[in-house]
């Protein structure tokens, strides 16, 4: 074991762990035991990779770290020296810094003022010093070459430049250890590589990054060693350059992912779903949908890929009424759709499992049962005269949690203290088993783990097979890619390109056409209409 | 009878009334402001204005003097913030529930205190308080509008004053960004290592501070000394006022001026021989009224914004 | 019932206890430090109440109009409308039947409950202002229906003042309601709405945890986007749980008012609406806990009046004690690092039972 030194403690020393964590164990009010005995160590000045999958506790013991959570067991070394984090305050104080996945910024305030934030420069002793702020920002900026516009509010700056604003929040504060939690899962391809070329010039200059992803490819592209996590325990720590990624994937899931659904060749017939002329404008006066026409037909998945933030979400809140569209209609099997309510789409089969599925697709607060029947809790089979007919929804209730594996300890159980996949099972068994024609499934497999994704997408095949019409949404491109017949590219709003088979698409390709490179004849695109 | 209601509208009389009604509105507004912007709602702005209208009279029969009442009753207001306070960050309480619970305390637990500490009840005429004093500026009587402001309280004046106190605080000082940063996105103000917390205490510390001034001024000037339920609803107006002013300290002035202005209104039509139980409606009625219409309009324009973006067409209007 | 909530309920049933016993204690401070007789008084207010039979029935006597804005609140409360006007509608409902006692006539029997009926609808209907204020033009409930509350009570004062004034009294008062409209005692002044109140909380309960439409307002409640997600009629559920919050708000008023009294001399609001959210905050928004919760606050009611006639306490001690039982009781933090520790305990338990389960099968 290593003993601290306290004096001449310097980061620059390779070879020296600056943060090592000892025996962490936290469990979270619901129960769930997020961390058990995890080891984690870094050394000083590498890139070091805290892998798992989602759930596997990554972001826990992060937060820990970040003193943004108090584990029941454990001891935190840093630099060598013991210490006790009780608040970000902490952690900053020795140096630690977190970008965390979902931006902590304030929209309203500009990207100077969001960078000093607690710390502010002070004039006269009592008002705040602005002019200083977009001083110490151009300084830093122009120190580390992350180059933001300290004046512009944060609401109007892209999202790359939002992270560059989470980077220098940290280095402000003096942070010589970088916590980047999943950094690339909000960018695209470029600004991706922008962000590699900057970490890698931090590493230079002395900083230590921990680099929290579960994608491979880029674990292998810029760490140098890593920590795998798999259900809340640690898998040891590994050399990135020796470690095969087939290796690392077994490590992560306990087993080779095989993630290639068995799926024959879609058959698909008659539309049931046409989109025409469909233009959207959100409230902040953007228009972000644009002349939008396709049709989904009955027995086909059909894809919408896209750089998220590309129209995807807005399209599907169109087509779920969620928001009313400039001009254009949008015909279910010939009724128009537009104006009417969800109950209404509900009764003309269109079902619908929503990106977030805490605030739309699920009720944490209520039970399982309460979920499963959300959508047909009126159906005359569950009601007797003015009260409901107990007997046949718990039948009910435990026919769909056998049939999609729903893991729990009973259907009166929270959904909140479920597991994130499980959650996603109670969902996805509801919008599948409410008999629909259409489909609407916006990343489905998002976050949630290997077992459930792999029951969901053959749940969808199976559906597809049986005529019914699915709409993909996904940001995960080997989803859309491998799952959908046919597939839709967005960018900027527009349908960028129509491909009827998937089969013979590279992602070389479809990266030309996400990233807006390439666009297809207008010809080509009016293929996806199919009249 | 209606010209005679409306002649009287357009006098100093009925303007320097307004001022007159419309401050305890204003800072208990305000209050609201600067709880809201933290991200607080607080709703027991009535509350603490009847608990601070006691202190004041206490305070000041005890001290013989005006000024310790105030601030007596501005302490006591910053006690009752902070306890609320308390409640809703360290014990989880709801902060509606810790509001609504508050203004229980101003209701029936000032008729208690008022009864243990003077053995009355309802009134606290026999406790010899002492009161606010106007600020005499008989120059400006006979002035058209200005003459409003001959015979105001000086807490009238601290009122306006507020108003850009709490510009200040919100835009000019690194309180404020914390304020509107922790109102605005708590996650990132704890993840730079701020105590979400302590500013959440600070602003209804401050919150409950203005308040208490509001609820001196109903004890110090506007009626002689305390009596139950003396508030009368006021703390919730000023709620509505804050809604309309969307928590900036210029739209909260406005919007209390118009409240002000309908509860003056019926004050007014007391004497023209409509029945008083009615015209006492008034105020509010408009505030329900008000508050609906606001509300209502920033829906429609949210909407008429979308339609005129996607109408190309129609750009030219666009100013 | 499973573990975890097994758990969560010997839990609540503890932080309750605590809660309550903080409460008590608060005004035990009050007491010694303001009273000259401070063991009487604490006698007074918490013994006494169960001192004889005749304190008995005048709790169950004091629950009646409390069972019913208990009820009410729970309703909305449920559908987390934070509605207040269940104050208003108490007095509105008193006042409806008060008329109806008065000035229609009708055979025993059916008298008061067409009176009674009639002053529930009035509030239902009434209710129907702040919950299409809210859900068409998006006006704060909470806001305007403490307003409503103000323009209820002086427009019913206009009308007990220059409309229906008994002009042959003193006080301002209206003529004494007919004989066949007053709700009969079951014994001593405890009248029969208690029963009509314990039916209401076994139809509530049903209502809210067995029907299509109480289901649809707790999912209203839980979690609105998931209701509206799932083509539930969220504006149609805000404004039936506030309707029906009025209804169950204005029967307590009629109740109270044809069981208690013999004319209408209310110039105030009666305060029962404040007491109905104390009690759905006892009960937890649970219907079916709201007798309890009810009984517990008859129980104090009675004891601070002993206290108030018997001591140099005043009444309104009641109030301090309602607004600590408020404040606790609603803490959800509150003794949240002994849950956390019995939480942890159990989770535990299961990682060496599971630990034990794979050893097992290696």
């Amino acid at each position: 074991m290593r003993t601290a030194e306290r004096t001449g403690l310097t980061l620059d020393i390779k070879d020296k762990n600056v943060v090592e964590m000892r025996g962490i164990t936290m469990i979270y009010p619901n129960g769930i035991a997020a961390n058990q005995m995890v080891d984690f160590s870094v050394k000083a000045g590498e890139i070091h990779a805290l892998m798992g999958e989602n759930g596997a506790g990554k972001s826990t013991l992060m937060k820990i770290l970040m003193g943004m959570e108090r584990p029941q067991e454990g001891e935190i070394f840093i630099g060598g020296e013991k210490v006790s984090l009780n608040s970000a305050h902490d952690a900053i104080a020795k140096g630690i810094g977190m970008v965390h996945q979902h931006f902590m910024l304030v929209p309203s305030l500009t990207v100077a003022e969001n960078i000093v934030l607690g710390i502010e420069p002070k004039r006269g002793g009592f008002f705040f010093d602005e002019k200083g702020a977009v001083e110490l920002t151009r300084q830093f900026s122009e120190r580390y070459s992350l180059f933001v516009d300290p004046d512009a509010k944060i609401a109007d700056i892209p999202v790359g430049m939002k992270q560059k604003v989470e980077i220098l929040k940290a280095l402000v504060r003096g942070a010589k250890i970088l916590i980047l939690d999943e950094p690339t899962a909000v960018l695209t391809a470029r600004e991706t590589d922008e962000l590699f070329r900057q970490l890698t010039l931090l590493k230079e200059q002395g900083f230590t990054v921990i680099f929290i992803s579960h994608k491979l490819a880029e674990i292998k592209q810029i760490t140098d060693r890593m920590t795998i996590l798999r259900s809340g325990k640690s898998m040891g720590v590994h050399v990135t350059k020796d470690t095969s990624e087939q290796e690392i994937s077994r490590l992560m899931v306990g087993r080779d992912v095989v993630l290639t659904v068995e799926k024959t060749q879609a058959r698909p017939t008659a539309p049931v779903l046409k989109v025409r002329g469909l233009n959207y404008t959100n409230i902040w006066g953007k228009q972000v949908l644009k002349n939008v026409s396709f049709s989904v037909r009955r027995g086909e998945i059909l894809g919408i890929a896209g750089v998220e933030g590309n129209g995807q979400s807005d399209l599907v809140k169109v087509l779920f009424n969620f928001e009313i569209p400039d001009s254009g209609s949008v015909k279910f099997e010939d009724i128009e759709t537009i104006g009417k309510s969800q109950a209404a789409l509900r009764r003309l089969g269109v079902s619908y499992i929503p990106e977030d599925r805490m605030v739309y697709g699920a009720s944490g607060m209520a039970n399982i049962e309460e979920n499963l029947i959300s959508d047909r809790f009126t159906h005359r089979r569950f009601n007797t005269g003015p009260f409901f007919n107990t007997t046949a929804i718990r039948e009910e209730c435990n026919r769909l949690i056998g049939e999609f594996r729903v893991l729990a300890r009973s259907r009166k159980q929270r959904v909140k203290m479920l597991s994130g996949g499980n959650i996603q099972k109670v969902v996805v068994a509801r919008e599948f088993s409410s008999d629909p024609t259409l489909i609407i499934a916006e990343q489905p497999t998002r976050g949630i783990d290997v077992g459930a994704t792999e029951f969901i997408r053959k749940k969808m095949v199976e559906l597809s097979s049986e005529g019914k019409g699915i709409l993909l949404v996904s940001a995960d491109l080997a989803e859309v890619m491998e799952f959908a017949d046919s597939l839709i590219v967005l960018y900027g709003g527009e349908i960028v390109a129509y491909f009827e088979d998937t089969s013979s698409l590279t992602d070389l390709e479809m990266g030309e056409y996400m990233l807006g490179l390439k666009k297809q004849s207008e010809d080509e695109i009016r293929g996806a209409v199919h009249e | 009878m209606l010209a005679q209601i409306m002649s009287s509208v357009f006098t100093t009389v009925f303007l320097a009334s307004v001022l007159r009604i419309t401050t305890p509105i204003l800072f208990a507004a305000l209050a609201s402001a600067v709880s809201e912007r933290a991200g607080v709602a607080n709703i027991g702005l009535e509350g603490i204005m009847m608990i601070a209208a006691l202190s004041g009279v206490l305070f000041s029969a005890w001290s013989q003097s005006a000024f310790i009442g105030v601030l007596g009753a501005g302490m006591m207001g910053v006690l009752v913030g902070l306890m609320m306070g308390f409640f809703y960050l360290k014990l989880g309480t709801d902060i509606i529930l810790a509001g609504i619970a508050v203004n229980m305390l101003g209701g029936g637990g000032t008729i208690f205190f008022l009864f243990i500490l003077t053995g009355q009840r309802g009134t606290s005429a026999a406790v010899l308080s002492r009161m606010v004093p106007a600020l005499e500026m008989p120059f400006l009587e006979g002035i058209p509008v200005l003459g409003a402001f001959a015979r105001q309280s000086i807490l009238t004046y601290v009122a306006l004053l507020c108003v850009l106190l709490v510009y200040i605080l919100f835009y000019k000082t690194p309180l404020g960004l914390k304020i509107r940063a922790v109102g605005e996105n708590p996650n990132a103000a704890s993840s730079v290592g701020m105590s979400v917390n302590k500013v959440s205490y600070i602003a209804l510390g401050l919150s409950g501070f203005l308040a208490g001034l509001g609820g001196a001024y109903m004890s110090m000037f506007a009626a002689m000394g305390f009596s139950a339920n003396m508030v009368a609803g006021r703390g919730f107006i000023a709620l509505a006022a804050q809604t309309m002013g969307r928590g900036e300290p210029l739209g909260t002035l406005l919007s209390s001026l118009l409240f002000g202005a309908a509860d003056a209104l019926s004050n007014h039509m007391q004497g023209t021989g409509l029945p008083s139980q009615l015209v006492a409606t008034l105020p509010y009625l408009i505030t329900i009224i008000g508050l609906s219409m606001y509300t209502w309009r920033t829906i429609k324009k949210a909407k008429r914004i979308r339609k005129r973006h996607s109408e190309p067409a129609n750009s030219g209007e666009e100013s | 019932m499973n573990s975890d909530r097994m758990l969560e309920l010997k839990f609540s049933l503890l932080r309750g206890a605590v809660a309550i016993l903080i409460s008590i204690g608060v005004a035990a401070i009050f007491i010694f430090t303001v009273s000259e007789t401070p063991w009487d008084a604490l006698y007074q207010l918490i013994i006494s109440p169960f001192g004889n039979t005749r304190q008995m029935w005048n709790i169950l006597e004091r629950m009646i109009p409390l069972l019913f804005t208990g009820l009410a609140v729970c309703v909305m409360f449920s559908a987390k409308q934070f509605n207040l006007a269940a104050e208003g509608c108490v007095m509105l409902g008193a006042f409806v039947s008060a008329l109806i006692a008065i000035y229609v006539s009708m055979p025993m029997g059916i008298h008061p409950v067409v009176a009674i009926l009639a002053g529930a609808i009035v509030c239902g209907l009434v209710m129907l202002i702040p919950s299409l204020l809210q859900t068409k033009f998006g006006a704060s409930v909470l806001v305007s229906t403490l307003m409503l509350n103000f323009i209820i009570q002086f427009v019913i004062q206009y009308f007990l003042v220059h409309v229906f004034a008994d002009r042959t009294q003193g006080a301002l008062m209206t003529e004494r309601f007919q004989p066949t409209a007053i709700i009969p005692f079951i014994r001593f002044e405890t009248n029969w709405g208690l029963a009509v109140g314990l039916v209401m909380v076994v139809l509530v309960s049903l209502f809210l945890y067995r029907t299509r439409w109480g289901y649809a307002i707790r999912m209203v409640g839980l979690n609105k986007e998931f209701s509206a997600y799932s083509g539930m009629k969220v504006a149609g559920v805000i404004i039936l749980c506030q309707v029906i919050g009025g209804l169950l708000a204005g029967m307590g008023g009629g109740i109270e008012m044809l069981g208690y009294f013999d004319r209408f001399r209310w110039r105030l609001l009666p305060g029962y609406g404040w007491n109905g959210i104390t009690i759905a905050i006892l009960a937890k928004n649970n219907p079916i806990l709201v007798p309890f919760a009810a009984f517990f606050l008859a129980y104090l009611s009675r004891g601070s009046m002993n206290m108030a006639i018997r001591t140099d306490m005043p009444f309104e001690m009641l109030e301090i004690i309602q607004a600590a039982i408020f404040l606790f009781f609603a803490a959800e933090h509150l003794m949240a690092k002994t849950r956390q520790k019995m939480v942890v305990k159990k989770a535990k338990q299961e990682m060496q039972s599971a630990a034990k389960g794979v050893d097992e099968t290696c």
